[in-house]
């Protein structure tokens, strides 16, 4: 993979700083989208429910009446807004030799190596929302029970097909 | 295959096979927790008045069940052919199951109580896919005979491709005892299985029957022990001696503690074997359940020494193998020396070729941070007796001594967490009470996450989570906290290992 060694910005402050320092390359910057897509559809449920738990709950028991309604609707946009692009960020990746190297998160960052020989099989994904955005997820199935399986969201349809096929050339049969 | 009942092998029309009819009358014996399904349908008749429907009812339960288990067992079939295992079942949506011999880790026998009147045992063929029991497939019930032959013929098939892969082990190397355990053992190992949990179910047992026993005494209750003493005319001399009545309440409650240690020791381990196979570990156990599961050493993936801080003081250390294959579906690794001395568990481990650390080893040690968990469960705990016995409430100094048991508990644990890289395996060790040695190989790890938050950020500390196969999901191995170089380095070497096995 030539597109792993990318130089990267420095800016010790940019978000993506966490990635560079690692030596990862981030992942699609349209992989924002789709977690705010998915972040949406599971914020609007919880906040309608906070809604409705406010005009038929607090409002029979006296309660302060509005401060769910509120409180539900301005984490849920805050949610869908802002944090999407930071959390897309933050996931990173490399196709190194021999090896794929996923990192995600910043408050809790898990940075999972998984050598190639490792790999039981591979998916390659496409959700809806994905679809949409000409991306797709690669999960790797290894056989620890730990880990079973690494998912890396976010790449570009062809490229998640190519590295796929890069994967797939490394696996040796080793069972008998 | 010489055995008679060896199911038959290689035909062009695969030969199917039933289960044994007797598996009818397993499912009779399962049907009585099912009945509990049975319940809402009985209070709702109750309630509704219908009292008479009641008997009725319950019997077109039984005979729907039983019409149920007689369909599933006449449309399940299996044949063992040359190279694989098929399994057709399903009444309405049929599932046909091709299990081919490579893929079949290992084939477990196990035999509860009733089995073992009947005659029969569960077959389970592990195949170490992922997910759990559901992708394993298992034959409920077929004659021990049959079974044991039909895991000959997957064995010799397995060891045959072994043989002509790499011609390794001596064939004189047969089945070895390598470990047993006599009832003396036994009686050792279920001292000091001192039970708190037979303490705690017999203590709610008399608590909830304690209106329907025919005699009203609660052994820890030392009123009833004083009662006790006045119907011998002793307890005037009883009630000036009062520690006399609470003497015989804490030795019941010692005897039943032990007790129950030694009961579940021998239930669980009654004629302990451990032997090596050509290929394999073998261990049959169980005194009314026996087990007999065979490990491939290959398989195994690591090794985990456990111990409590007392039976070290004696020298007596159990033995777990951590493998690909399941232990009957209840532990994820298998007790190989439930209960043995270090100079009986060292040939075990050397069977699999993971050794003990030696005695020079350099052990790195863990951040103290690996205790704020703890002092964070302690402060919470200390904060809520503190409100407890501000709003009155006198049981929170109890929360409060709990709360600073838990930090003591966790400062010290954290000493006890260390590690050591011994070339081709990594040693961790945490501990203190109970000690536990986690022995792992480098070509075991299959994947290794390096995790780091914001608090161990900020230290320079990284801790590593290693992907091994088998064992449980919750107990994954890992070495906390340590420097993010060492981290980082460590990482690198293990897995350049596992790339070149």
């Amino acid at each position: 993979m030539s597109d792993a060694a990318i130089p990267h910005p420095t800016d010790p402050f940019a978000p993506e700083a966490i990635n560079a320092v690692d030596g990862l390359t981030p992942v699609d910057p349209a992989f924002r989208h789709v977690l705010r897509i998915a972040t949406l559809l599971n914020a609007l449920p919880l906040a309608i429910a906070a809604m409705l738990a406010d005009i038929f709950l607090v409002r029979a028991i006296d309660g302060p009446y509005g401060l769910l309604t509120v409180l539900g609707w301005l984490l849920g946009a805050l949610a869908v807004a802002i944090l999407p692009s930071r959390r897309a960020q933050r996931w990173g990746y490399r196709v190194g030799e021999g090896q794929l190297r996923v990192a995600h998160g910043w408050l809790f960052r898990t940075d999972t190596i998984v050598p190639f020989v490792r790999v039981q099989h591979i998916d390659v994904g496409q959700g809806p929302v994905e679809r949409w955005f000409g991306l797709a997820h690669l999960v790797v199935h290894t056989s620890g029970t730990h880990n079973s399986t690494v998912t890396l969201p976010g790449l570009p349809a062809d490229l998640a097909a190519a590295m796929r096929e890069t994967i797939r050339r490394h696996i040796h049969t080793d069972f008998a | 295959m010489t055995d008679a009942a060896a199911p038959p092998t290689a035909e062009a029309e695969p030969h199917w096979l039933r289960l044994h009819p007797a598996t009818l009358a397993l499912s009779i014996a399962k049907l009585g927790p099912r009945s509990l399904n049975f319940l809402p349908a009985i209070a709702a008749l109750g309630v509704t008045g219908n009292w008479a429907y009641i008997v009725p009812a319950f019997l077109l339960f039984l005979l729907f069940s039983l019409l149920a288990a007689w369909l599933h067992w006449l449309r399940f079939r299996f044949a063992v052919g040359a190279d694989e295992v098929v399994i057709e079942s399903g009444v309405l949506a049929r599932q046909h199951r091709t299990i081919p011999f490579d893929r079949i880790q290992d084939v477990s026998i196990e035999q509860g109580l009733i089995a073992r009147v009947l005659g029969i045992a569960k077959v389970e063929f592990e195949t170490g896919a992922g997910g759990g029991k559901d992708h394993d497939a298992s034959l409920d019930a077929v004659g021990l005979d049959a079974a044991e032959a039909l895991r000959g013929v997957i064995r010799a098939h397995r060891s045959e491709l072994a043989t002509a892969l790499a011609p390794a082990d001596a064939p004189g190397a047969e089945d070895r005892l390598l470990f047993a355990m006599g009832p003396r053992r036994l009686l050792i190992a279920g001292l000091f299985n001192f039970s708190l949990a037979a303490l705690a179910v017999f203590g709610a047992a008399m608590q909830f029957f304690d209106n329907l026993l025919p005699f009203d005494f609660n052994i820890f209750n030392p009123v009833d022990w004083i009662d006790v003493a006045e119907a011998y005319g002793l307890d005037a001399w009883l009630v000036a001696h009062r520690w006399v009545a609470g003497l015989g309440a804490a030795i019941s409650l010692l005897f039943i503690g032990f007790a129950g240690g030694v009961a579940t020791m021998f239930f669980t381990n009654w004629g302990f074997r451990l032997t090596r196979e050509p290929r394999a570990l073998r261990r049959t156990r169980g005194l009314t359940t026996r087990t007999d599961v065979a490990m491939p050493v290959r398989r195994v993936q690591a090794a985990i020494l456990v111990t409590g801080w007392l039976r070290e003081r004696f020298g007596w250390h159990e033995l777990r193998l951590q493998s690909l294959a399941s232990d009957g579906g209840k532990e994820r690794d298998h007790q190989v020396v439930p209960f043995g001395t270090l100079r009986e568990i060292d040939p075990v481990l050397a069977t699999v070729a993971i050794d003990r650390p030696p005695g020079e080893t350099r052990w790195e040690r863990s951040h103290h941070i690996v205790a704020l968990g703890g002092l964070l469960g302690a402060v919470i705990a200390a904060v809520g007796g503190a409100v407890a016995i501000a709003r009155g409430e006198p049981l929170g100094s109890l929360a409060i001594a709990a709360a600073v048991l838990l930090a003591l508990a966790a400062l010290v644990g954290a000493r006890f967490r260390l590690w050591a890289d011994l070339g081709d395996r990594v040693a961790i060790r945490r501990g203190w009470w109970k000690p536990k040695l986690t022995l792992l190989p480098h070509a075991s790890v299959q994947s290794i996450d390096l995790r780091t938050d914001f608090v161990l950020r900020p230290l320079g500390l990284a801790t590593l989570v290693f992907g091994v196969p088998g064992g449980s999901a919750l107990g994954s191995h890992a070495i906390p906290a340590i420097p993010v170089g060492i981290a980082q380095a460590l990482r690198t070497r293990i897995l350049a290992a596992g790339g070149a096995a």
